[in-house]
């Protein structure tokens, strides 16, 4: 996914939130993928993008989700969602 | 170049190292001799089945065994076309009707499997402009149905219709329609839907529609065995209900009834129904008698629940952590995938078939050692299955023979 840079604040947040889903400890970066880096299956997709929706105040259609495969492919996301909903 | 079938080599190794080179596959059952509808010979050795989903135990009514037979002789084995070209009969049409009348809807159509009936009626439904919110623990079929929808998919939480109000709230400006999409027993726990709940939710917005899947409630709640929305009150409010032949009812297909006034146009764009073959006659024919049963059988649904709850609390009492109550799907959660496969293996070889289900096709990545109740089951059979429970479950090392103890004497 491309476009704009995502803003430290959402990078930040998601870094959070990811803490607790951080299995592998491996270094969180915008850059870090969720499958590759972090060993997510599918079960804890669903998870923390329910825990991401909670705290940003959206929904995140599924229909994005194979598009996303970093954490910055998320944080823009996310500011998309939340400038479209605005 | 990697082998075609690579990618799922993490999956073959998690296989491997679960199951080993055991003869005793939960993969690999196999029926040799149907005894009846709660009994059959697997692996040379009487075993009763408690993970059929044939609730009602319909599968050898005498009704409809003769119905099939007659339908078989007079149309043949097969009607090698699709509903829409050469595969109509006079006893889909039938049948059809028989479901208008059953649920008190104006429209039904038949499709050759439920998984059909969600693939079909979730992909074609819902246009580019319009939203589908989803419960979570929806099954692979709605999953897949709405993964062919050009329609933006929005989960929310399991059974949680205050996470489903907040997010209807973020769309309530945007123009296009929106489906709830839920199911009135969730397969794997056998929890229901908070269905009055969620209608409330419903009726706050305008340009919302419900559709439920009543593919394990049918013929199991309700006075008529229409499922939820008769058991709850609210099958006006209900825009499509999905739902199979494949549980009580006792043969396959599937089936979506509603009262939508151009619902007929389905029929030319919902390719799950107009590229496949239709229905067998002779299932047909045993699907429409059945459906008559289902809705007289309130003697079988009493029968049912008994044998549920009374499997549901010998289970509970040996110590053992049940998913739901008042259920005809008694899951017994395992704490991890090896020791559900230990259970079942001790299960199976003791003479007891359950359904294993290990994550990620479960809720809450639960290991589930999942029991379906058969109105057909007898007191007896019961018992035996909670002592064979219990004589596994001690085995493993999952409760204590204390525990097992105190449970048979008091």
């Amino acid at each position: 996914m491309s476009g704009a840079e995502p803003s430290s604040d959402t990078l930040a947040a998601l870094f959070e939130i990811l803490k607790s889903f951080n299995k592998t400890g491996a270094e969180l970066k915008p850059e870090t993928r969720f499958s590759e880096d972090l060993n997510f299956d599918s079960l804890v997709v669903m998870e923390f993008i329910a825990v991401v929706e909670d705290a940003f105040d959206i929904s995140v259609p599924l229909n994005i989700l194979p598009d996303i495969a970093s954490i910055k492919d998320l944080a823009r996301a996310v500011e998309r969602i939340k400038t479209e909903d605005a | 170049m990697a082998d075609l079938l690579d990618r799922f080599a993490p999956l073959m190794a998690q296989r491997d190292a679960l199951l080993g080179d055991s003869d005793t596959n939960p993969f690999k059952v196999k029926m040799d001799q149907v005894l009846s509808q709660t009994e059959a010979m697997i692996a040379g050795r009487r075993t009763i089945l408690v993970g059929t989903n044939n609730y009602l135990g319909l599968t050898f009514a005498p009704e409809a065994l003769k119905a099939a037979h007659e339908a078989l002789e007079a149309c043949g084995t097969g009607t090698t076309g699709s509903r829409v070209a050469n595969g109509t009969y006079y006893g889909h049409k039938d049948l059809e009707d028989a479901l208008s009348e059953f649920f008190g809807k104006e429209h039904a159509m038949v499709f050759s499997t439920g998984f059909l009936a969600n693939l079909g009626i979730l992909s074609t439904l819902m246009g580019p402009e319009d939203y589908i919110l989803m419960d979570a623990d929806c099954h692979a079929s709605i999953y897949d149905g709405v993964r062919g929808s050009s329609a933006q998919i929005i989960r929310f939480r399991h059974n949680d219709a205050a996470d489903l109000d907040k997010r209807l709230a973020r769309l309530a400006d945007k123009p296009g329609n929106k489906l709830i999409v839920i199911e009135g027993i969730y397969s794997m726990l056998g929890d229901k839907a908070p269905l009055a709940e969620i209608v409330a939710v419903k009726k706050k917005y305008s340009g919302v529609y419900l559709l439920s899947d009543e593919a394990h409630s049918l013929g199991v709640l309700g006075k008529y065995g229409r499922g939820l929305p008769e058991e709850v009150g609210c099958e006006d409010d209900v825009d499509f209900i999905v739902g199979t032949f494949s549980k009580s009812v006792g043969t396959v297909g599937g089936f979506c009834v509603s009262n939508h006034p151009q619902f007929d146009i389905l029929r030319l764009v919902t390719r799950a129904y107009v590229f496949t073959a239709s229905l067998p006659p002779s299932v047909v024919a045993s699907a429409t008698v059945n459906l008559g049963l289902v809705k007289n059988g309130g003697a079988l649904r009493v029968r049912l629940m008994r044998n549920a709850q009374k499997l549901q609390m010998g289970l509970t009492a040996l110590g053992l952590k049940v998913a739901s109550e008042n259920s005809p799907v008694v899951a017994v959660v395992a704490p991890d995938p090896a020791i559900a496969i230990a259970f079942w293996r001790g299960l199976i070889e003791a003479g007891v078939y359950v359904n294993l289900a290990l994550p990620p096709a479960t809720p809450y990545g639960y290991s589930l050692l999942r029991a379906s109740l058969c109105a057909a089951h007898t007191e007896e059979q019961i018992d035996e299955v909670i002592a064979i429970f219990s004589e596994v479950a001690t085995k493993i090392g999952l409760i204590t023979p204390a525990k097992t103890k105190r449970t048979a004497v008091g």
